[in-house]
C-alpha cells in the first residue's frame, strides 16, 4: 500500500514539474517581453528608454538565460517567494495576491460543492429508486439538459430572469462575503456545474448496489426501506462519488473562471484572466502552479481515500 | 475494399449479397431503430443537422454583410429589415449569427478531425505496442486529462499567437509574399490546435481500450493464425468494431469544441473581432443587457439550444450503438 502511494506521489510530482516547465517555456518563448509590453501599451510607463527597460528586466530577473530563470523560479517557489507582479498590481508579491484571491474562490467552490453534492446525491438516489419510471427519466433528462448548457449562457440568462423580469435581486457585482445576497447567484451557478457529475455517478452506483445480495437479505429480514438505503446502500454509493473529486475540481475551476469574470468577483478565476490579458509572467505561473496543484492533490487524495472507503481495493 | 485473404474471399462468395450484407445492415438497422425510439435524441439530431446546413449555406444567403456597420441604425429591435435587429455598431445581428454558425462549425470540424487523427494514431500504437511505450503515452494523456482544460487552452492561445505572427513577419520579409501579411485565420488555427491538444487524450484512451479488448477476440486470433498482417487486422477487424464508441466520442467532441470556442471567445481569448463568433457576440451583448437584452439573448439561446442538442444526440447514439449497456 505504502509503495503504491509513494509511486503515485512520484508520478504526480514528476507530472507537476513537467507541466510547470512547459508552462514556463511557453511563457518565456511565446508570450512576449512583458517589460516591452508595458511601454507599447503605455499604461504603466511612458518612456522608450532602453536603459530603463534593461534595469527593469534585471530587477525582475528577466535578463537571465531560460534555464537559469526557470531554476531560480523553482528555487524561490519552494522558499515561499513567488515573485512580484509585473503589471497587474505592480510590485505586489504574487503570494500575497494569491492569498487574497484564492480564499474567495475557495469559499464559492466549497459552498457550491456542498450544495451540489447534497442535492446531487439526493437526486441520484431518488432517480435510481424510480429506475426507468417517469421520475427517473425526468431527472436524467433534466440533468443532461443542465449539463449541456455552458455556464456563460446560464449565468447571463439567470441574470435576465431574476434581475430584469422577476426583479427579485439587484445586479450582483463584486465580492461582499459569502453570506451576502450577491454570493447567492454565483454559488448557485457553480453548483449547477458540478451537479450532473454527482447525480450520474450516484445513480449508476445506486443501480449496481440495489441488485446486491446483502440488500435482498436486508429486505428479507424486514428492514424498513429507508434504513436499507441509509445503512446498506449509501456507503458503497458514496465511494465512487468520491473518485470524481478531480472532475469536480475541474468543474469548479472552469466555473470560477466564467462566473468571476461575468460578476467581477476578485477571485482566482478573475486573476487568471487578468494575468493572461496583461501578460504578467509571475501571475500566470502562479495560476498554473495553483491550478495544477489543486487537481493533482485532489487526485492523490482520491488515491488515499479510496482504499479506506472500499476494503476490496486495499486487498489488491 | 480489396480482399487480400483467400479465406475471407471464399466466405464473401458464399455469403454473397444476402447474408453478409444482411447481417451488416441489421447491426446498423438495430442501432437506428433504437435511436429513433429516443425522441429527444432525434430532435437533437435534427437541430445539429440544421446547424451544420446553416454553417455551410447560411453565410451565402445572409441578407447583409456581417461586417457592414451603420451607426445610425444601432440598437434596433427585430424588424422587417433586420430580422433579429442590429447591434451596438448597427451591424445586422442575423447575418452575424449566420457567420458565427460557420465559425462554430469550422472549429467543431477541425478540432475533432485533428484530435481524432492524433487519438487514433496514439491509441492504436499504444494498444499494439504495450509495455513501456503504452505506459509513457498513457501517462502523458493522463497528465493532459488531469489538467483543467480551459486553463491549458487559454495558456496555449495566448502564448502561441506572438511567435506565429513573428514567424510570418519574418517569412514576409524574406519572400515579400502578401499571403504572410494576412493573419485573420490565425485565431482559428490557434483555437483548433489548442482544443485538439486537450481533446486527443480522451479519444486515444478510448481507441486503446477498444484495441486491447478486440485483440482478445477469437476472430482476431483466427485472422492472425492464417497469417493476416497487423495492419490488415487493424483495418478489417479492430477499426470497424470500434466504430460505435468512436461515433459517440466524436459527437461529444464536436459539441465540446463548440462550447469551448464560444467560451474562449466570450473571455476575449478565442476568435477576435471582426470575425464573428457566438461567444464574442454574447460578450458584446452583455454590455447592454439591461437596456437591450435581445443582443445577449439571441446568441445565448442559440448556444444553449445547440449544446443541449449535442448532448441529447450523444446520449441517444450511446444507447443505440452500445447494446451491452441496455441489457
Amino acid at each position: 500500500m505504502a509503495t503504491f502511494l509513494l509511486l503515485r506521489l512520484l508520478r504526480w510530482s514528476v507530472g507537476l514539474l513537467l507541466i510547470l516547465f512547459i508552462t514556463y517555456a511557453m511563457m518565456y518563448y511565446g508570450a512576449g517581453d512583458p517589460i516591452r509590453m508595458m511601454f507599447i501599451q503605455g499604461e504603466d510607463f511612458d518612456t522608450e528608454d532602453e536603459v530603463v527597460m534593461l534595469a527593469l528586466r534585471k530587477k525582475y530577473g528577466l535578463d537571465e538565460p531560460f534555464l537559469v530563470q526557470f531554476g531560480n523560479y523553482m528555487n524561490n517557489l519552494f522558499q515561499g517567494d513567488w515573485g512580484r507582479s509585473i503589471r497587474l498590481e505592480v510590485d505586489r508579491p504574487v503570494l500575497d495576491i494569491v492569498r487574497f484571491r484564492l480564499p474567495i474562490s475557495m469559499q464559492l467552490g466549497f459552498a457550491a460543492t456542498l450544495i451540489g453534492a447534497v442535492s446531487g446525491i439526493a437526486l441520484g438516489v431518488w432517480s435510481a429508486l424510480y429506475h426507468n419510471r417517469l421520475l427517473d427519466r425526468l431527472i436524467v433528462s433534466s440533468v443532461l439538459f443542465i449539463n449541456g448548457i455552458p455556464i456563460f449562457v446560464t449565468l447571463p440568462m439567470l441574470q435576465l430572469l431574476l434581475v430584469l423580469q422577476l426583479k427579485l435581486i439587484d445586479v450582483p457585482y463584486g465580492w461582499n462575503g459569502l453570506f451576502h445576497i450577491d454570493a447567492a447567484l454565483p454559488v448557485a451557478v457553480i453548483s449547477i456545474g458540478v451537479l450532473p457529475i454527482i447525480v450520474r455517478q450516484t445513480r449508476s452506483a445506486m443501480l449496481e448496489v440495489q441488485s446486491q445480495q446483502y440488500v435482498t437479505t436486508a429486505r428479507a429480514k424486514g428492514v424498513p426501506e429507508n434504513a436499507i438505503i441509509l445503512r446498506h446502500m449509501l456507503r458503497p454509493v458514496l465511494t465512487p462519488v468520491v473518485t470524481t473529486l478531480g472532475l469536480i475540481m475541474i468543474g469548479l475551476i472552469n466555473g470560477s473562471l466564467f462566473v468571476e469574470y461575468i460578476l467581477n468577483i476578485p477571485g482566482f478565476g478573475l486573476l487568471t484572466i487578468e494575468g493572461i490579458k496583461k501578460v504578467d509572467y509571475p501571475i500566470i505561473m502562479a495560476v498554473a502552479v495553483v491550478g495544477t496543484l489543486i487537481i493533482f492533490v485532489s487526485n492523490f487524495m482520491v488515491d488515499i481515500i479510496y482504499p479506506i472507503l472500499d476494503p476490496r481495493v486495499r486487498a489488491q | 475494399m480489396s480482399e487480400s485473404l483467400p479465406g475471407s474471399k471464399i466466405s464473401r462468395v458464399v455469403d454473397d449479397g444476402s447474408i453478409q450484407s444482411g447481417e451488416q445492415r441489421s447491426l446498423w438497422q438495430d442501432a437506428s431503430r433504437r435511436f429513433r425510439k429516443n425522441r429527444l435524441a432525434v430532435c437533437g439530431l435534427l437541430v445539429v443537422l440544421f446547424f451544420l446546413v446553416t454553417a455551410v449555406f447560411g453565410p451565402h444567403v445572409s441578407p447583409y454583410d456581417f461586417l457592414e456597420q451603420n451607426i445610425a441604425r444601432a440598437f434596433q429591435g427585430p424588424s422587417e429589415e433586420h430580422f433579429l435587429g442590429t447591434d451596438d455598431l448597427g451591424r445586422d445581428v442575423f447575418s452575424r449569427m449566420l457567420h458565427g454558425a460557420r465559425t462554430a462549425a469550422l472549429v467543431a470540424f477541425f478540432t475533432t478531425a485533428i484530435s481524432l487523427l492524433i487519438g487514433v494514431l496514439v491509441g492504436t500504437w499504444s494498444g499494439i505496442r504495450g509495455g513501456r511505450t503504452d505506459e509513457f503515452l498513457m501517462w502523458i494523456s493522463d497528465l493532459i486529462q488531469a489538467m483543467p482544460g480551459l486553463l491549458l487552452v487559454i495558456l496555449i492561445n495566448t502564448t502561441l499567437r506572438r511567435p506565429i505572427i513573428n514567424a510570418f513577419d519574418d517569412l514576409y520579409m524574406q519572400t515579400r509574399d502578401p499571403f504572410f501579411l494576412n493573419t485573420l485565420w490565425l485565431d482559428y488555427v490557434l483555437v483548433f490546435s489548442a482544443l485538439a491538444l486537450i481533446g486527443w487524450p480522451g479519444l486515444a484512451r478510448l481507441v486503446r481500450g477498444q484495441v486491447l479488448s478486440i485483440n482478445e477476440e477469437d476472430y482476431v486470433l483466427a485472422a492472425r493464425a492464417i497469417g493476416a498482417s497487423e495492419v490488415h487486422i487493424m483495418l478489417r477487424h479492430v477499426i470497424p468494431n470500434a466504430l460505435g464508441p468512436l461515433v459517440v466520442a466524436v459527437t461529444a467532441s464536436m459539441g465540446g469544441a463548440v462550447t469551448l470556442e464560444a467560451g474562449l471567445s466570450f473571455l476575449g481569448i478565442g476568435i477576435q473581432p471582426p470575425n464573428a463568433s457566438w461567444g464574442s457576440m454574447l460578450e458584446e451583448g452583455r454590455r447592454y443587457w439591461q437596456i437591450f437584452p435581445h443582443l445577449m439573448l439571441i446568441p445565448a439561446v442559440t448556444i444553449g439550444v445547440i449544446q443541449v442538442s449535442f448532448v441529447f444526440l450523444g446520449d441517444g447514439l450511446n444507447d443505440a450503438l452500445d447494446p451491452r449497456r441496455n441489457t
